[in-house]
């Protein structure tokens, strides 16, 4: 049953790569251990899922310290591409990586409902008992 | 091919693992790998099957749901292994009506007392080092429960005969608790497994108890396996953390081939992160930065931490206070290790000075390391590993 959430999971992360510009996805979890990802060969995905929890981590310190009300995304833009860092539930983080150029209102769309699906399969995955070390 | 430490020993070739058993487990001996519901415990099975035909020693494998082909196909997965080494007893062919060319086939699967006869046989013929039931829950399915509890001592006694490590998988569907305890107390060793689902992350872990009054038991263990290498421990998470300037980066970079640093000017502003692969054991290695500026950076990473390995510069008495409050900010009852760094500079403390300085618990392990240069890090990952894996 556990193995059938991750499919699900890779599942709708493949959904959200196959959006036009959309060049990598992968989820992590908070504390920055990956729980999925459809990324190229070249991207390490344990990496990019640590450096994903510290960026969100931080800015939603930052987010609380500065009063600006609940976090929901950050967003690195550089030269080439930008990489969103999206909050799914309480204890995901959707990453992913759209062409500078792309059409971010489909992508904020498609991020959303990436979201939600996730969001809904790490809480059914939450209800299995956690091993008692 | 029996070294002289693990002499009458066989090897599970999970290196911590063998290191805390004395060198593997004794001939002969039992071995009930159990779990409630369905797990990896055929993963641990499979691997200690290879690993003995690897070895050299004669290995049997008793196969009641897959043709041998399949079966030997599967099990190269875990390395490469000399045929001839691995006997598997054919319970399938018969069934399917397939050509089968194994020395040892079940005829009847209907039939108990055919199928341990054949299973006897096998045992008394090859007399091999290692033998793998897969599994008994086939045979509680199929037949009644006091005949399956009688073959089943009789099999344990043909392979106490043969000197052999008899390994019978179990997933319990409908034995009652004291059936359970009777097939406990059949064994030597019993060898639990759990997988479970963390925030996403699905995990696997086994823990080994000797069933002898006194006798080892181990923590629960997480575990991961990889083709062709087959079982490794794996830790997800490693915690290198101390003050400012212990040398918690070079650390992680001493243990990592491979590994990141955010940092600025010299100084890691938010995290260090590598992967470490070591006589069979994987591990993920987070550092945190050093300064209390940056320790919301512990809220972030401070979870499902397997161990600390606690960095500090051994010629600074004064940063020793706060490498404890580091400690406690990861969190209660985790296994740690101090690392005393910069052990070759002049004015380095010993190990000795350093426990009695931090007021650390009686036999804290404090390992004088030199990260710039490797020295002693190695050895303090492996004795945090040998903490978190733990041997009663």
């Amino acid at each position: 049953m556990a193995d059938g959430v991750h499919q699900r999971l890779v599942a709708v992360l493949q959904e959200l790569r196959r959006i036009p510009d959309v060049i990598a996805v992968a989820l992590a979890r908070r504390d920055g251990l990956l729980i999925a990802h459809v990324l190229p060969k070249s991207m390490d995905p344990k990496r990019i899922a640590a450096m994903a929890a510290a960026i969100v981590g931080t800015s939603e310190m930052a987010a609380a310290e500065m009063g600006l009300g609940p976090f929901f995304q950050s967003i690195v833009d550089s030269g080439h591409a930008k990489m969103l860092a999206t909050g799914a539930g309480e204890e995901g983080i959707l990453i992913t990586m759209v062409r500078t150029d792309a059409n971010m209102g489909l992508v904020l769309l498609s991020v959303g409902r990436a979201v939600q699906a996730i969001t809904e399969l790490l809480e059914q995955s939450a209800t299995v008992p956690e091993v008692s070390m | 091919m029996e070294t002289v430490a693990g002499a009458g020993r066989v090897r599970t070739g999970i290196q911590v693992l063998d290191e805390r058993l004395n060198g593997g487990f004794p001939r002969p001996s039992t071995l009930l790998l159990f779990s409630d519901k369905p797990t990896e415990k055929r993963l641990f099975a499979e691997n200690f099957a290879v690993q003995g035909a690897i070895a050299g020693e004669t290995t049997l494998y008793v196969d009641f749901f897959r043709a041998p082909s399949l079966a030997r196909a599967e099990l190269s997965r875990f390395g490469k292994y000399p045929a001839e080494r691995l006997i598997v007893v054919d319970a399938i062919s018969n069934q399917l009506l397939l050509e089968s060319t194994e020395r040892y086939r079940i005829k009847d699967i209907d039939s108990i007392t055919e199928i341990s006869d054949v299973i006897v046989q096998a045992i008394r013929e090859t007399r091999p080092s290692r033998i793998v039931i897969d599994s008994m829950e086939f045979l509680a399915d199929h037949f009644p429960k006091d005949v399956v509890l009688d073959q089943w001592k009789r099999i344990i006694d043909e392979a106490e005969r043969a000197g052999s490590v008899i390994c019978f998988l179990f997933i319990n569907w409908t034995y009652q608790e004291r059936d359970l305890t009777a097939i406990r107390a059949l064994s030597d060793f019993i060898v639990e497994f759990q997988s479970s689902m963390r925030g996403g992350i699905l995990r696997n872990s086994m823990r080994i108890s000797e069933m002898e009054e006194g006798g080892i038991r181990t923590n629960w263990i997480p575990y991961t396996f990889k083709d062709l290498i087959g079982v490794t421990v794996y830790f997800p998470r490693i915690m290198v953390t101390g003050p400012f300037n212990a040398g918690k980066s070079t650390v992680v970079r001493a243990l990592c081939e491979k590994s990141i640093s955010v940092d600025r000017m010299g100084t890691t502003v938010a995290f260090d992160y590598g992967n470490v692969n070591i006589t069979g054991i994987e591990a993920e290695v987070f550092g945190t930065p050093g300064q209390e500026r940056f320790e919301f950076i512990f809220k972030i990473f401070a979870r499902e931490v397997s161990g600390v390995l606690l960095v500090i510069d051994a010629t600074r008495p004064e940063d020793f206070e706060r490498a404890k409050h580091m400690l406690d900010l990861i969190g209660p009852r985790i296994p740690y290790v101090v690392l005393a760094n910069k052990s070759d500079l002049p004015g380095a403390m010993g190990a000795d000075t350093i426990a009695s300085k931090m007021d650390l618990p009686q036999g804290t392990a404090v390992v004088p390391t030199v990260a710039t240069e490797s020295k002693g890090v190695r050895d303090a990952l492996l004795i945090l590993a040998e903490m978190i894996i733990g041997v009663r």
